[in-house]
This record gives C-alpha cells, structure tokens and sequence, in this order.
C-alpha cells in the first residue's frame, strides 16, 4: 500500500483539474476502505472491530471527497475549510509503519492505519507546496488537512487501545 | 415559693399605681419575631451544595425528626460519595436539640435565628419541611447554632500509621505499613458515622458501617463476618484494595476519611486463622447439587466465583496455569504491599470449602476449551490481563526490553532475574510503580545503589499511579520525569542503553481525549541497561481456539457479557480484568455475579423436566 502511494502521488502531480484531483483522491480513499474491507475476515475476531472500523470510516472520507467531486460549488467549499487548518501534532513520527504479516494484532492495524494516514497528509502537502497559490492548491491543502485530521482520530484510538488495561 | 393569694383584692391605694404610666411614650411591639441570640437554635438552615445527602443527620437524630426526601434533579453519584437525598425536618417531633449539625460531617446543616411558625389547622403538614439556605420560609434568617470546632462531633484526623522509613524498606521487601494496634483500631473505628456512603461506592458492596461498628464494640469475629458476607479476599482487600469506599467516605468532606481499609486488615489480622476458616464455612449448603463447575485462572475473579459456588453445593474445579493461585495479586503486586502469607490465608480459607484447584494447567494448552464444556455444565473464564503492552518504539523487540508484568512475575515466582546497574522504565500507573520499586529494592540489594528513571507521558497532575505510590518511589530514590514521551530504544554495541524521549506538549486533546503532542525539539535520552515498559495490558485469548473465538461476542476487543458476565454462549461466562477491571475488589463484584447467574442456570437445570 505505502509504495502504491507514491505511484498515487505520481498519478494526482499530473493531474490539474479540480474535479480529477478530486476523482483521485475518492479512489485513495476507496483503495484504503477495500484494504480494511479485505483484512477484516483475515484477523481474529477480537480484532475485527477494528479494520471494520476502519473501513468504515474509510468509506466516510470518500463519501466526503465524493460529495465534493460531484459538486461544482466545492471549491468554495474548500476555501472555507483551508483557513481552519487542524493541527499536526506530529505524534505520528513516533510510529513506524510495521509490516502487516498475516496475523496482526490491533496495535499492528492501527500503526499501520495511522503511518498510512500520515503518508498521504505529507504528499497532499507538499503536492500543495509544489503549486502556485489558487483553487488547486487550495485543494491539496484541504486535502492534507483532512488526512490529519483521520490521523488525529486515529491518534486517539491507538492511545485508548493500547494504552489501557491494568492500574 | 409563697403561695399566691388569689382573693385578695390589692390595697386600697391599688388604681393609684396607673396614674404612674400616665406620661409614658406608647410603645408598640413590632408584629415581626425579635431577633434571637446569636446561638440560637432556631429552624433549620441547609446548604445543598454543600450537602451530600449522607444521612448523618438523619441517624444521628434521637426523636426521629428527620426523613431523607429524594430530590429529583440533584446530583447523585455514589463512587463520589453523593446522594440525590436532602434531610426535610418534622418540627412536631424536632427538639432543637441540634445533634444534626454538631454530626454533620460536610457542614452543610445549622439552625438559623427564625423561631416563628404559624398555620391555620388546614396547613397542619407545614411543620414537615425540607429546609434550604434560605431556612423554611425563603426569607434569609442568619445562622444560629452551626458547625464550629468546639462543638463538632466529627473527628477529622485519621490514626496515624506506621510505616517503615524509606532508608530502611529499600533494603527489604517486608510489608511497608506496621497496621493498626487494638486502641489505634478502636479510636479510629469511633471516628465513622455510619453513613453508608462506602458501601454504596464499594463495587461489591462491603458492609463497611456494620464491620466497623463490630471493631468499635470490640466484638471482631462479627466484624470478619460482615467482611466475609461479600468478600474472599478480605486479607488481600484489607491491603491493597484501591478503596473507592474511602473516596465516597463523608468525613473525607472536611477531614481525612476513615481508614476503612486498614480496619479490615486490622480485623483479618486479629482474628485467629482458623476461627476465620469457621465463620467463612457458616451458611454453606449441606447439599451437593450434583452440578460441575470449571474456572479458568485463579485469579480473585475466578475464586471468588468458586467461593460462592461451592458454598452454593456445587462441585467447582479452577485450572490456573501458574503454580500458585491468587492471579496478579501473587504475580503481580510486590511483597512489600502484599505480604503472599497473607494471600496464602485467603486462599486456604477458599480451598477449605472444598475449592479444587490445578495448578500449571494451562487452558489451551494442557487441555482445551472444548473438553471442558464437554466435561462441565459451565465454564468461567477468569484469566485477566497478562500480555504486557509494548510502545513498539524503534528498539522495542531487543532483549533488554521487558514488560512489566513479565519481569513482576518472574520475581514473585522466585526465577533468577538479571538484576540491572540502571534502568528506565515507561509508564506512569502503578504497575509502572510496582516494577520500579521491586527493581529499587533489587538493586540496593545487589549493588548498594538505586538508579532508575520513570518516564511517563503524563504529567505528575495526571499520573495514573497513587499520590503515596510517587511519592514513596522518590524517597527511595527513583527519578520521576513527567510528560515525556518515547522515541526511540538507544542501543551500544547491541545491549541497551537506553531510552531517548521527546517532551510532552499535551496529553488531552480539547474534548478531552487521551492524544499526546510532542515537541521534538526538546528531546532528552536516559541512560539504562534495562527498558521496562508500563504502558497497559491486554488479555491472552489464545485458550480459546479460533472455533470458539468466531462463536463468541466481542465488543471493540473485549469479550462481550451481559450484566451477569454472561458471554452470548449458554455455558461460557466470563469475569475480572478480562471483561471489566481495573482492581481486585471489582475482580471480586464480578466473581460473585457470575456465580449467581450460574448458580441460577444450574438451578434451573435440576429442575427441569
Ligand atoms: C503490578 C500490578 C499491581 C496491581 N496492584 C493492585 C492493587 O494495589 N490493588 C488492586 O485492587 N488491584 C491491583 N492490581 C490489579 C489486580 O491485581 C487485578 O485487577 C486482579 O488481580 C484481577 O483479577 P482476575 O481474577 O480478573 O485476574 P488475575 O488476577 O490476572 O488472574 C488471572 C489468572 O488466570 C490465570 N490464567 C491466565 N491464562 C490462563 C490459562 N490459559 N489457563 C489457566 N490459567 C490461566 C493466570 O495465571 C492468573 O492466575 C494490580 C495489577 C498489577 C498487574
Ligand atoms: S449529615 Fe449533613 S451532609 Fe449529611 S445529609 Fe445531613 S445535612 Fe446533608
Ligand atoms: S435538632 Fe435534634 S431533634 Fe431536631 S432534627 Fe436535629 S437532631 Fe433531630
């Protein structure tokens, strides 16, 4: 999945209008849900919450760039949405993609979901950093901006996951 | 006194006697009551924020003045030690004797200076009033009689404890506090109002009121009666209970709560063994209902249930993989707070009721899940939390990174364990605590010194660990750095060296999630041969099999139960850390409602057709 992404970030640097920008960025987010999708029958049941979870929320993020991708007013949208930009707060560069094997466990799925969220707020950035001030890369921003926003979720989860069990 | 002399008329000169008003100023009597004195003990005043509803006031009135009127609307919560409950005052029956407010341990109750109440006979229940700060009538009467340390029946200050100083326990793993002699035991029994706070906060309900009265009137088989009525773990509770009964205790509102826990350790201790044996054995059936039972771990959740079953007549069989019993309690919670003699009693006085226990069997390993729900008629499930977490920090799988509850079982069993020269350990709860001061002890042991550093994410604000717990780590000479996060492993020439970490900016995010930031800026690395990692545990279902794993119910990773305990499989229930947590005496609460459920499905079963 990760090296898939830089194909990915390859595959949205080409693209200029906003509406493919947007078609590119739904199949990210559905290639991530179908992964989810995949997964959850492959771990113990104990664990299945989770990669549903994450499919399922997977499937919120598409829905969302979908919304806009089938609307020609989203840009506007994505305006209001750039000047409130949510806050990095870098926790993910303590985690370390691990190698999803055949059995992960839930902390395994959630660093994975976690580095996989923070691989693509960092090419929706610097695809943002690399373009010239406008709608395009209004989009981008607002794109990365959405991706820290799962990751900050996601953040959340692992802590209360994890970091539980025991006084 | 001379009898007066009804007949008689007065002198002649008598009428004379008005001329002497006749210049006087008319006075004229306000209709308004007059002022009382300043001590007054006129109606009553009632502060309900400051009121907790504890019933003190109510109990400790002699004339029977006071009934607790629910309040709809008001705060109830009874692990803080609040009631929806408000005292409404009978002045047909009321003395102004003021014992109310003299016992009142928040202070929330005085007497006001109003003393006049009048009604027609069609209002003759107005004299039954539910009085405010503003006193009976809504109109601001000042305070009378109230609260003042000359008069308060409520002794703030707890028995102190002994304790060993910290220069000398770090030499040792000896029990740290010496316990409650009889007159220590006997004052501080005298100090509770019996207000009941405690039991309603205590999860498995402990008669706390009725022990600590037996203690007061000296009489402590009745007082080990009372505790054994809703717990087997009375030596283990009296302990290291985490006793959520203190938290609710009102004199806790203004002073130091009663040691609750400390009477019961002094109770278990002073009581003759075997006499303790007998009034747990009291009201055990004379039966055998002919019915097997097999439990998973013996933990204080899985023999807890065994306790009550067997005493129900049931046949009851624990299978503990470890070669003692008593789960973490043993294995997990270090000698200097939980001397194993004293769990050893707990334990024999559960096998004595005939209790069966196999020791080093391990369910899904030595024997399956699926030969004991073909061989029993229920199953418990009571294996706890015993895969200690790990950060997964670059570093984190080397050799000289252990987890906590690992390393704590391996001392408690008595394996030889490479004591480190330094340490550092992450975590800020108390099994963070627990290892660290097990390490501290180790070292001064074998090396004169202690050198460890506790890193944990929190700041000392929002340690999950004890106050006492930090505080006594740091007179032992541990080094507490709070709000710092782990990055990496620091390994030299490939043994650990130690731990590098990242200050914490935050720890909550704005809803008040657990979401740490960090500031890479300010990174700081802790030198150590030993990483220990604190930072949660999970539990190991590997027992189950994949079969059985797919039939049962899970919610986001824990076992899913009814309120019973009961999973969504007819046979299986399951109890303690587990599926709730986080402590023995909620081990204990889930122990005894599995077996109440089972003890219901079984019952059913004899009579069915
Ligand atoms: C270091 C530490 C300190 C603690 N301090 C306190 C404290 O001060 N106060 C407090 O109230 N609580 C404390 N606790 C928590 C308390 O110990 C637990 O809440 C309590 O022991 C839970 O009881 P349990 O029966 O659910 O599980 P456990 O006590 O964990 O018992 C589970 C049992 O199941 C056995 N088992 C597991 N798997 C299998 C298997 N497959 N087959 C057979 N047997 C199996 C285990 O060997 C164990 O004996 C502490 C915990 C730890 C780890
Ligand atoms: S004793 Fe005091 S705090 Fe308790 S119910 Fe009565 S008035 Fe309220
Ligand atoms: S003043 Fe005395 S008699 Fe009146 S309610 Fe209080 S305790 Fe009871």
């Amino acid at each position: 999945m990760i090296e898939g992404h830089q194909g990915s970030y390859d595959r949205i640097k080409s693209k200029t209008s906003l509406k493919e920008i947007l078609e590119v960025a739904c199949s990210f987010e559905s290639s991530a849900r179908d992964f989810y999708r995949d997964l959850a029958p492959k771990v113990s049941k104990n664990i299945r919450w989770l990669a549903e979870e994450l499919a399922a929320e997977e499937q919120c993020h598409y829905d969302l760039l979908r919304g806009l991708a089938d609307h020609p007013d989203s840009v506007e949208q994505v305006a209001v949405e750039v000047q409130t930009p949510a806050n990095n707060t870098r926790f993910s560069d303590a985690i370390h993609l691990p190698d999803l094997g055949p059995r992960p466990d839930d902390q395994a799925v959630l660093q994975y979901a976690m580095g996989r969220e923070h691989i693509a707020m960092e090419h929706y950035q610097s695809l943002a950093d690399g373009t010239a001030p406008g709608p395009i890369r209004d989009l981008f921003v607002y794109l990365a901006n959405e991706e820290t926003k799962h990751k900050a979720e996601l953040e959340k989860l692992y802590y209360e996951t994890v970091h539980s069990g025991g006084v | 006194m001379r009898d007066i002399d009804h007949q008689d008329r007065g002198g002649l000169l008598g009428p004379l006697k008005n001329l002497s008003f006749f210049a006087r100023q008319p006075i004229t009597e306000p209709l308004g009551p007059r002022p009382a004195s300043a001590n007054y003990r006129g109606f009553h005043l009632n502060d309900w924020d400051l009121c907790i509803g504890c019933s003190t006031c109510q109990k400790v009135c002699d004339n029977a003045a006071i009934t607790m009127v629910k309040v709809p609307g008001l705060a109830e919560d009874p692990a803080k030690g609040i009631r929806n409950l408000r005292p409404a005052i009978d002045y047909g029956r009321c003395c102004w004797c003021a014992l109310c407010v003299d016992l009142c341990p928040t202070g929330s109750i005085a007497l006001s200076r109003e003393y006049v109440h009048t009604c027609l006979d069609s209002e003759l229940d107005s004299y039954f009033i539910l009085p405010d700060a503003r006193g009976i009538h809504g109109t601001p009467y000042p305070k009378g009689w109230a609260k003042s340390t000359d008069a308060d029946l409520v002794a703030l200050e707890r028995q102190p404890m002994t304790e060993q100083a910290a220069a000398v326990r770090i030499e040792n793993f000896a029990e740290i506090v010496a316990g409650y002699d009889a007159n220590q035991a006997l004052i501080e029994a005298s100090r509770c109002v019996q207000c009941g706070m405690c039991h309603d906060a205590c999860p498995t309900h402990m008669h706390a009121p009725e022990y600590i009265r037996a203690i007061w009137k000296g009489d402590l088989e009745g007082a080990v009666r009372e505790i054994y009525r809703t717990n087997p773990f009375a030596h283990t509770c009296g302990r290291v209970c985490t006793h959520r009964c203190e938290t609710a205790c009102s004199v806790g509102h203004r002073g130091a709560p009663i040691a609750i826990r400390w009477l019961k350790r002094y109770a278990m201790d002073a009581v003759d063994h075997a006499r303790v044996k007998q009034i747990a054995a009291e009201g055990r059936a004379d039966f055998i209902s002919g019915k097997r039972v097999a439990i998973v771990g013996a933990g204080p959740a899985g023999l807890t249930a065994a306790f009550d079953l067997v005493r129900q007549g049931h046949d009851v069989t624990v299978l503990e993989a470890q070669a003692q019993g008593g789960g973490m309690v043993r294995y997990g919670i270090p000698d200097y707070r939980m001397p194993a003699d004293r769990l050893d009693r707990d334990l024999d006085i559960i096998t004595s009721l005939g209790v069966k226990i196999r020791y080093n069997t391990r369910v899904g390993v030595d024997l399956t899940m699926e030969r004991l729900q073909a061989e029993y008629d229920a199953v418990v499930l009571g294996v706890g939390l015993w895969m200690g977490r790990s950060t997964r920090v670059p570093g984190a799988d080397q050799a000289g990174v252990k987890r906590a509850v690992d390393l704590l079982r391996a001392v408690a069993a008595g394996e030889p364990i490479e004591v480190p020269q330094s340490a550092v350990i992450i975590g800020g709860g108390n099994v963070a605590m627990d290892i660290t001061r097990t390490l501290a002890r180790l070292q001064q042991q074998r090396y004169g010194e202690v050198r460890i550093t506790l890193t944990a994410l929190e700041d000392l604000d929002h340690f999950l660990a004890d106050a006492d717990e930090i505080r006594e780590a740091r007179e032992e000479g541990v080094q507490i750095l709070d709000a710092r996060g782990p990055q990496e492993i620091l390994m030299r020439e490939g043994q650990v060296a130690g731990l590098r970490t990242w200050g914490v900016r935050s720890i909550f995010d704005p809803a008040g999630r657990f979401a740490p930031s960090y500031d890479p800026a300010d990174e700081q690395i802790h030198p150590g041969d030993l990483v220990v990692e604190a930072i949660g545990q999970a539990a190991d279902v590997n027992l189950l099999g994949e079969a059985l794993t797919e039939a049962l119910q899970w919610h986001r990773g824990r076992l899913q139960v009814d309120s019973q305990g009961r999973t969504n499989l007819e046979w299986l229930w399951a109890a303690g850390d587990m599926v709730r947590g986080p402590d023995v005496v909620s081990a204990v609460a889930d122990g005894h409602r599995v077996a109440d459920s089972i003890h219901a499905y079984l019952s059913v079963q004899e009579h069915a057709p």
